[in-house]
Parts: structure tokens; C-alpha cells; sequence
């Protein structure tokens, strides 16, 4: 595909490679991020079709996004010695000997307080031709995360674009291939942006366009929403 | 000639030469060359560019560099530059288009 008449859209079949590419690449290199998955779509699993490989989504589960946004909180967390923490757990025997009404599900809330965790889904949108990043999050109890907590989550950029442009940035809508509400990035000006990015890239502009980088470009905007950071070996190319 | 490279030496505060290229219908800079201490955030050139276009515009700025990527604005410059800059200068392409909505 030469750049210049590119329109920024991909087939579902150039995702399914773009895909595979970019899961393999990211979980080569060696960081401290959870891999991505490939997952057939189950939707035609149920319709009784032959389950098809290249009809799927990329999956990164249980990623902890408090590390880095509440770093405050977390270094608070390790700087207690053993003593306080065992000192911690005492108390917490002493409370419910004493007869206090303990709710385990409230319990459990108090020791995970601050940790959320992201579910992250490539989902290929065939309206649109481009894809769309889908998420959720919860607590370590797996209570999901409404999307004003989640907003305390994002990078403050996020929070003002969240204000700005309310209906075409962060949507809950119906998962694709799961049908439960997902949150969702607008994908509106995915191909236009996409699009931007190919054309800056003289050896793309002479090679045409790179299904390997489609997604690693793609993430490079997409992530920075979420603050979902790219691993540096993945930009060297 | 400026020409900073990664391999000078680490202790001195190395500067890297931004160079801030407009694209599309998005207006083109007085200023468009400037150094920058690498280890300063890429946010603060964002907001340099901000500042340089329309202060207080709703509009924001679709900003990327060569290599078909957009940084995160907390990548420090020399990290940006060791792996997308050439001619010892970072080329950092700005268009008024936004990513959302």
C-alpha cells in the first residue's frame, strides 16, 4: 500500500496479521507489562460456525494502573515495616473477636484499597475499519470501577479532553464479541490520525505501508489516553 | 554546528535540538528551532508549542514524530531523540487535528 493514497483503514484480515505482529513483538521483548493475547471470537463459537482464527481480539488482562498514578499512596504502602503490618493485622483479629459486625466484602475492599485493575481489548471495528480500544476496570474484589473512578485514574490530559469532547472520546458501549458494557476510545479519527503518523515516516513513505507498525502506532495515541506506556524496544525499528 | 549525540558525555546536561514542523492546515512557527535539555519531559515541549499557537484554544494539537509515533509527554527528549532523531535534531510534527472528537 503506497502512504500517500492511504486513507488510514486496515481490512479485518490485515488486522488479524497486524495483530498477531504486534502481540508477538511486544511479548518478546522483555519488560514488566502482562503479554496480549489473541482470542477467537466466541459469538461464532455460539452460532454453531466453524470457530475462525482470524475473527478475534487482542487481550491484556489485570493491568495495575494505580502503580503509576498513585505513587504517593503505594510508596506509603512500602514504607511500613513488618512491625506495623503485623501490628495492622492484630487489630484487625481484635476488631472482629470484639463482636463488630464484619463484612468480608468490605474487609476485602480495605486491604486492596487504591489497587484498580485494567482489562484492555483490540477490538477491529468493521464500520469504522480501524481499531478500537476497549476496557473495563475493577477492584481487587473484581467490583467494577465506574467511570468517575476510573477518570481519577487517567493522566490529566484525558481528564480535560473527557470535559471537552464527552460523547467522542470515553463511551460505554456494548462489547462486540462479549455483549456486556465496555468502555470504549471513539474511533472517529482513528484513520485520519493514523493516517498522519504513516506519512511522517520516509522509509514507510518509500516501502508503503508497515501492518508491523500499524499497531505500535496505533497504541502510541491509544495508550496515552489510558496511560498505557509503549516499551521503548518496540519503537526501534 | 550543534550536534548532540547520546554517546558525549553523560554527565553534562545534554541539549537536544527540537525542531517543531507544521502539516496539514496547522500554522507554521516564528520560532521552530529551539534546544531543550534532554532530560526535560516531552509535556513541556507540548506546552511550548501550545503556548506558541493559541494559548487558549479549545483545539488541541495532534503531535507526533517520525517513525509514525506520538509520544507519550512523559518520555524525556534524549530518550525521544536517541531513538527518532537524525541530523542531531528531533523533528517533532504538529497538525490541528484532533485525535478525539
Amino acid at each position: 500500500m503506497d502512504v500517500f493514497s492511504w486513507d488510514g483503514t486496515i481490512s479485518s484480515r490485515d488486522f488479524y496479521a497486524a495483530a498477531r505482529a504486534f502481540a508477538d513483538k511486544w511479548n518478546r521483548s522483555n519488560h514488566g507489562f502482562p503479554p496480549w493475547t489473541w482470542v477467537p471470537s466466541p459469538k461464532h463459537h455460539h452460532l454453531g460456525l466453524p470457530l475462525n482464527q482470524v475473527n478475534g481480539y487482542l487481550i491484556l488482562e489485570k493491568l495495575c494502573l494505580a502503580e503509576s498514578t498513585d505513587q504517593e499512596h503505594l510508596s506509603s504502602k512500602e514504607d511500613l515495616d513488618i512491625d506495623e503490618l503485623t501490628q495492622a493485622r492484630n487489630e484487625e483479629v481484635i476488631f472482629s473477636k470484639e463482636g463488630e459486625p464484619v463484612d468480608s466484602a468490605t474487609l476485602v475492599e480495605g486491604n486492596s484499597a487504591g489497587v484498580h485493575h485494567y482489562d484492555f481489548h483490540i477490538v477491529y471495528i468493521a464500520s469504522y475499519r480501524v481499531p478500537v480500544l476497549y476496557f473495563r476496570a475493577y477492584w481487587n474484589d473484581g467490583q467494577p470501577l465506574v467511570l468517575d473512578e476510573i477518570e481519577k485514574d487517567l493522566p490529566a490530559s484525558s481528564a480535560k479532553v473527557l470535559l471537552e469532547s464527552k460523547w467522542t472520546f470515553i463511551t460505554q458501549e456494548e462489547h462486540p464479541h462479549l455483549n456486556r458494557p465496555w468502555y470504549k476510545l471513539h474511533p472517529c479519527g482513528t484513520s485520519e490520525w493514523m493516517k498522519l503518523l504513516f506519512q511522517s515516516d520516509t522509509s514507510l513513505a518509500k516501502n508503503g505501508v508497515s501492518l508491523e507498525l500499524y499497531l505500535v502506532s496505533w497504541l502510541s495515541v491509544v495508550g496515552q489516553v489510558v496511560g498505557l506506556k509503549i516499551p521503548s524496544e518496540l519503537l526501534k525499528h | 554546528m550543534e550536534s548532540p549525540k547520546a554517546t558525549e558525555s553523560p554527565t553534562a546536561v545534554r541539549k537536544v535540538v527540537i525542531h517543531l514542523r507544521a502539516t496539514g492546515d496547522a500554522p507554521i512557527l516564528k520560532q521552530a528551532k529551539f534546544k531543550t535539555p534532554g532530560t526535560d519531559k516531552f509535556a513541556k515541549v507540548i506546552d511550548f508549542l501550545r503556548r506558541q499557537l493559541h494559548r487558549d484554544t479549545l483545539v488541541d494539537h495532534f503531535v507526533y514524530v517520525n517513525s509514525a509515533f506520538s509520544p507519550n509527554p512523559d518520555e524525556s527528549v534524549i530518550d525521544l531523540y536517541n531513538n527518532f532523531g537524525f541530523d542531531g535534531k528531533l523533528v517533532v510534527n504538529y497538525a490541528c487535528s484532533m485525535a478525539w472528537g
